[in-house]
């Protein structure tokens, strides 16, 4: 395993000095890596980075996230994704390109308060997000309970490729949905394991950042001791996708500093 | 200004009972204003200022905002009950001032390009004032933009020296800021070491002033030793400073 | 002039779904019973500079209230009396939603409801407050700040305004040489009754105490009542675009009696007032 550095700071600090290439959250002044958010940094021979505690969500192209329909105009539903923009989604994208308002009724589709979760189709610097829900297991979600949860903890809930979200799942004995920018929809059959998971996704977020996480979350779920593993990194940073075939989960959580390129991909 | 009586006592006390290099009491607390995105209260001296930050959010109304930047919007304001006689709620001309001069000190450590089209708001109020709340402000304001998780270059910290009695003094309070004889309040970004506000009202000669200024900058200092480590215990509890692994 | 608006809060329709099935079992979202206010907190001289002040935490709405004194004419017709202004802001940094500016419709309705439940309750003798009568009285401000909105502000700022007022400690003035003169002394402020607001709101069938935001954004209509010591009614207010029932209203006035002196024997506590 690679030596990896890492220690908690706030902007302004110095994640690392040397010839090291700055990755997120982090730019480079002379000879040291200065950190732009609190965090906890990660420096190794690949680079310096800092994954941050705090921030509300910013979108990235490709992201899945849940949203809320607030309104729609003649040609598309404005979106609340829990962001500094709100997001549209095309009325083609339900109705096809022939969609016409005169024929088409869209509040019968999707009306405010409706809950979906899309992906984020296109994103750059000049203009809003744009949705899609045509893509397997995207749309509405008609029942559920939804809570939100900082985006900066969106990927130590999700784990390694999924480990930490489907232990609540299965302990559980719900199905939940998470979105890159911290809506969540848990669904269960009954009340307790709903409650069950809600606790452990909240205990999720607020230690975060600590070590043992997956211990203690299996300790609360009556997960049998031979089935908890060692490892058990804080940021819990994943490498590559790790989607689920049967839920929706995407794992680009890395951002880069500056400029969200053109096509709105890193 | 000329002053009218001595402000410093013979034993070297000052109205507050302070030495003239003492700082107030500081005390910072992350997180006060639940709905904000990033908040704290300050308590310095007897000033007691919150600071809440919302944003990167939508900019209303929408052609105001900036195609490459964020925009950013400060609003410093006072309390009715927060001055010794009662303020009107409505803004003053000194309030907008301050506003201005406080988005000044700030904006430089953020790093507006990577918000395009969206709006920083930070607003500043003032729930007991007594002499250096725009300092005060500044240094909260700066823990709730950090608290919020924008993308700072470095954190801004504020503090004001000043003359009384012809000394020169760090931390001026309420009664020295209307009666002694100079007051200079300064933000400073404590790594990059750059100033981001300066302003003085008094006399002050060319020696007095360099004084006055590394006096000020040592003040900003010790407030971001304050600031950083409310805002480590906020986000890392007991777990103090390094973790290395 | 009045204008409806598009409501700045939307809940999602899941949410919705499960407060309605969660109220129809008896409990809601944060798991409260129907008629169960959440903890009351209130600090008191948080302002050193206010002759009085409160700091007052209803569950997450936050309000500070500051009481200034000076003296100044008394308001026309009221030559006898003492003048007392009441201001209530929503400040910006209370919640995403305020736009800084002028207080619109709402802050102002919010203003004058706790203003009403105060000065009809006649709880301040305003009658002693007098130092040249028809010339010079003393002028109360009591100033209001709401710091973090999660509902019902009526009843968060009208107990914050309370607490300061009666925990207050007044300057005693006099007249020497034709001059208004801070004698430096304190007085006790003459309290005759402690008046409580309280807020009930309509869901579809049913009645709830003490809405936080996500229930006002899901509410047909808002009744707040204040009663005094005696168990009166001093001022009422209703509001939104939904309707009562003359039984929902008689209902909801005796529970405000009775949950209005529950919270007046706990305000007296945390006060320290007997």
């Amino acid at each position: 395993m690679q030596e990896v550095k890492r220690k908690y700071v706030i902007p302004g600090d110095i994640v690392a000095e040397g010839n090291l290439r700055p990755l997120v959250n982090v730019f480079k002044i002379g000879n040291s890596i200065v950190a732009t958010r609190i965090g906890i940094t990660e420096s190794s021979k690949d680079g310096a980075k800092v994954i941050p505690l705090s921030g509300i969500y910013f979108p990235r192209a490709n992201d899945i996230v849940i949203g809320k329909i607030l309104d729609h105009s003649s040609l598309s539903w404005s979106v609340d994704i829990n962001s500094c923009f709100a997001a549209h989604l095309p009325a083609q994208d339900i109705f096809g390109r022939d969609f016409s308002p005169a024929h088409d009724d869209m509040g019968r589709q999707l009306s405010s308060g409706d809950v979906i979760v899309a992906r984020i189709a296109i994103f750059d610097r000049t203009r809003d997000p744009i949705l899609t829900i045509q893509d397997k297991d995207l749309g509405k979600i008609p029942t559920g309970e939804l809570i939100k949860i900082s985006p900066t903890r969106v990927p130590r809930l999700i784990g390694k490729r999924g480990s930490m979200i489907q232990t609540i799942e299965q302990a559980s004995s719900t199905r939940i949905t998470i979105g890159q920018n911290g809506v969540i929809v848990v669904s269960g059959k009954d009340k307790e394991g709903t409650t069950l998971a809600i606790n452990a996704i909240h205990i999720v977020e607020v230690e975060a950042h600590t070590s043992n996480l997956t211990q203690r979350i299996k300790q609360l779920l009556n997960v049998p001791e031979s089935e908890i593993e060692v490892d058990d990194t804080p940021n819990n940073e994943v490498n590559g996708e790790a989607i689920n075939d049967d839920r929706v989960i995407s794992n680009n959580n890395d951002k880069e500093l500056g400029a969200i390129n053109s096509n709105g991909t890193k | 200004m000329v002053q009218s009586r001595s402000l410093i006592d013979e034993s070297g006390k000052r109205s507050d009972g302070r030495v003239i290099d003492e700082l107030r009491e500081v005390k910072i607390n992350v997180g006060i204003i639940k709905n904000a995105d990033g908040s704290a209260l300050i308590e310095f001296g007897k000033n007691k200022i919150i600071a809440a930050v919302y944003g990167p959010r939508e900019v209303h109304p929408k052609h105001m905002a900036l195609s490459d930047r964020c925009v950013v919007r400060c609003r410093y304001h006072m309390s009715p009950f927060s001055t010794d006689t009662r303020k009107s709620p409505a803004p003053s001309r000194r309030e907008t001032e301050i506003s201005k001069v406080i988005r000044e000190s700030l904006e430089p450590a953020l790093i507006l390009e990577d918000y395009p089209r969206a709006a920083i708001d930070i607003f500043i109020e003032v729930l007991q004032a007594d002499g250096g709340s725009r300092c005060a402000g500044i240094s909260a304001a700066s823990v709730a933009l950090a608290d919020a998780g924008i993308n700072m270059r470095d954190m801004v910290s504020a503090c004001a020296a000043g003359k009384v009695d012809d000394k020169i003094v760090i931390d001026i309070n309420d009664t020295e800021d209307k009666e002694g004889g100079a007051d200079m309040p300064v933000a400073y970004m404590p790594n990059l070491k750059k100033i981001t506000l300066l302003q003085l009202d008094g006399e002050l000669n060319s020696n007095e002033f360099n004084t006055c200024l590394d006096e000020a900058i040592r003040g900003c200092l010790k407030v971001y030793e304050i600031q950083r480590s409310s805002l480590i215990e906020k986000y890392f509890g007991n777990e103090k400073g390094l973790k290395e692994e | 002039m009045s204008l409806s608006k598009k409501s700045t809060v939307i809940v999602e329709n899941l949410r919705k779904k499960q407060m309605r099935e969660s109220i129809s079992a008896g409990k809601r979202l944060d798991e409260r019973g129907l008629d169960e206010v959440r903890p009351l907190v209130i600090e008191l001289d948080v302002i050193k500079k206010a002759s009085g002040s409160a700091w007052v935490k209803l569950g997450n709405t936050e309000v500070v209230a500051g009481v200034k004194v000076e003296t100044g004419e008394p308001f026309e017709g009221l030559e006898n009396s003492g003048a007392m202004i009441i201001t209530a802001e929503v400040l910006p940094i209370a919640s995403p939603h305020v736009e800084p500016g002028p207080p619109d419709e709402e802050t102002i309705e919010l203003a004058r409801v706790v203003d009403r439940g105060v000065r009809e309750s006649e709880m301040l003798d305003l009658s002693k407050l007098v130092l040249i009568p028809g010339k010079i009285v003393y002028t109360i401000f009591v100033d209001c700040s709401i710091i973090n909105v999660d509902g019902n502000l009526f009843d968060a700022a009208s107990y914050a305004v309370i607490s300061a007022l009666a925990s207050s400690k007044l300057p005693v003035f006099e007249i020497k040489d034709d001059k208004v003169v801070d004698t430096g002394k304190t007085q006790e402020p003459p309290i005759t009754t402690i008046p409580v607001s309280v807020t009930t709101v309509k869901m579809g069938d049913y009645l709830l105490s003490d809405p936080n935001t996500e229930e006002e954004a899901c509410m047909d209509a808002r009744l707040t009542i204040t009663t005094n010591s005696k168990g009166s009614i001093v001022a009422m207010q209703k509001g939104l675009k939904g309707n009562f029932s003359v039984d929902e209203v008689k209902s909801i006035a005796e529970k405000a009696r009775v949950k209005g002196e529950e919270i007046r024997g706990k305000l007296k506590g945390l006060i320290n007032i007997g």
